[in-house]
């Protein structure tokens, strides 16, 4: 019981930090070097790892739905059936896993660090406010990010499986675009998304919120990385479920 | 300059501060006193606002710091300078970018040009005795005492009427020890600022003090000038002293 009240204090306090740094995204002065450079590392930075999981997936992928499409003689399918997959389901949720284990980790040790080490405490003392200054680039940075590396997953996955079905599997190159365009409307592409902007919200405050609530020491920013990522995957595939599921209906 | 005013703090069950009533006059260097866990760092983060008293108050420059909130709380903010006891320097800065940082965060009217934020950098660097060969360092490739100069001089950057000293010669070898004291000593005759030093260093507070306060169990167990202090006749005041007397 006392467990449960704990987890639902650090929920609250974690949206009123969420809170918080929203009334600071308004409130001159507007830091973009310091936006861009988040842009840098968690975008640029996270552009390798997705691209090689969303090449790697579309090709799976694609051979997969190869090997299921064979039963009805339907391998024309497979392309839209990739492209459709990728941009509903698969390139938004991959790609937020991906980027809260490389970057999403790193936000959680730095700020967690720079907590125990006063570098925070620092900052407010010399008339700066670090949730300005350390958690709204880093918020602007994922909610702008995280599309950008969605449609690289998209077209790199989208890559990856036409390699293996028109070259590996041998399907027709007309039948697999013209199923790509029967299947795949601009508002998959949206609805992977906009998924994408709710996913980069969430983990850029979960991960921000566990690194300026450290406490402790090094253990305390250890244990506070590993909340940060462990919570913000699982709050993905929450989302996931419940904004298709508004989307989709039964 | 500095008015605690019956300051109450608890964390939990852990009453650390109970009933706190201090002045500082302007331009005076004020040493609190305590064993570890005392409170003293819990005192100093509520002068400067980093923590919100559970009961009383606390005036800095005529200004209620203790019910300011916001904008208002970061504004006189600008009237300290405060150095912690691990440094906090921002490791993902170079020491020019450290001691620049309170004049390049100002609001965009009151920023300074680069080349006079880098002339007041190398003037302040030059207080504490440091050259303007170490501006592209970063703090990891300095001493200790060098990193608590550094932040001294990020302290003293922005010309602040109080500067906080959070335990400053904790980790020191005698020698910088002693350089660091000179270094409080002569910030203050060279800027004439109001400094609040926390510290269980019994030599270096009777060389750096123009008044002490010996915090215990929560409360001011003894103040005054360092002769009150040294003549008084509380028994952990005598304990705590005489540890370091004896010695002598």
């Amino acid at each position: 019981m006392r467990q449960l009240s704990e987890l639902l204090e650090d929920f609250g306090r974690m949206l009123l930090f969420a809170a918080e740094a929203a009334a600071w995204a308004v409130r001159p002065p507007f830091r973009m070097h310091l936006v861009l450079a988040q842009m840098a590392f968690i975008g640029v930075g996270s552009a390798f790892i997705v691209g090689v999981t969303g090449t790697f997936a579309g090709m799976v992928f694609a051979l997969q739905m190869n090997y299921a499409m064979k039963q009805f003689a339907a391998q024309g399918y497979v392309g839209g059936s990739v492209a459709f997959s990728l941009a509903r389901e698969l390139a938004p949720v991959f790609t937020a896993l991906m980027v809260t284990g490389r970057a999403g980790s790193a936000i959680a040790t730095e700020l967690g660090t720079m907590r125990v080490t006063e570098q925070i405490d620092a900052m407010e003392s010399m008339a700066v406010n670090p949730i300005q200054y350390l958690v709204v680039p880093r918020i602007l940075a994922s909610l702008l990010m995280f599309p950008v590396l969605t449609m690289v997953f998209n077209a790199l996955g989208y890559a990856g499986g036409f390699v293996m079905g028109v070259y590996v599997a041998r399907i027709p190159i007309g039948p697999y675009i013209e199923h790509t365009k029967e299947f795949l409307a601009v508002d998959d592409i949206l609805h992977g998304l906009l998924k994408a902007v709710i996913f980069g919200l969430i983990v850029s405050v979960i991960t921000t919120w566990r690194g300026y609530a450290a406490s402790g020491g090094a253990r305390g920013v250890g244990e506070g990385t590993t909340r940060g990522v462990v919570t913000s995957s699982i709050a993905i595939l929450l989302a996931d479920y419940v904004i298709t599921f508004i989307a989709v209906g039964t | 300059m500095i008015e605690v005013v019956d300051l109450w703090k608890a964390f939990g069950d852990n009453h650390v501060l109970r009933g706190i009533t201090l002045t500082i006059p302007k331009g005076t260097t004020y040493v609190v006193l305590g064993g570890s866990g005392s409170g003293k760092t819990v005192l100093m983060k509520h002068v400067i606002g980093l923590l919100k008293p559970d009961r009383g108050s606390v005036h800095v420059g005529g200004l209620e710091i203790s019910t300011l909130e916001g904008k208002a709380l970061t504004d006189a903010r600008q009237m300290f300078g405060m150095v912690f006891q691990g440094a906090a320097l921002f490791d993902s800065m170079t020491v020019h970018d450290n001691v620049a940082f309170p004049l390049t965060e100002k609001r965009w009217r009151d920023r300074l040009p680069a080349d006079e934020v880098r002339a007041r950098v190398i003037e302040k660097l030059r207080v504490v005795d440091l050259g303007e060969e170490i501006l592209g360092k970063f703090p990891s490739e300095l001493s200790g005492g060098m990193r608590k100069r550094v932040a001294l001089a990020r302290a003293i950057v922005s010309d602040p009427q109080v500067v906080l000293y959070d335990e400053p010669t904790t980790g020191l070898d005698p020698i910088t020890t002693d350089y660091v004291d000179e270094m409080i000593v002569s910030a203050k005759r060279a800027l004439g600022v109001t400094s609040m030093v926390i510290s269980h260093d019994i030599a270096s507070a009777f060389k750096v003090a123009d008044r002490l306060a010996v915090l215990y169990d929560g409360h001011l167990a003894a103040e005054g000038t360092p002769d009150e202090v040294r003549a008084s006749k509380h028994p952990y005041v005598q304990h705590f002293l005489s540890l370091w007397f004896q010695k002598q």
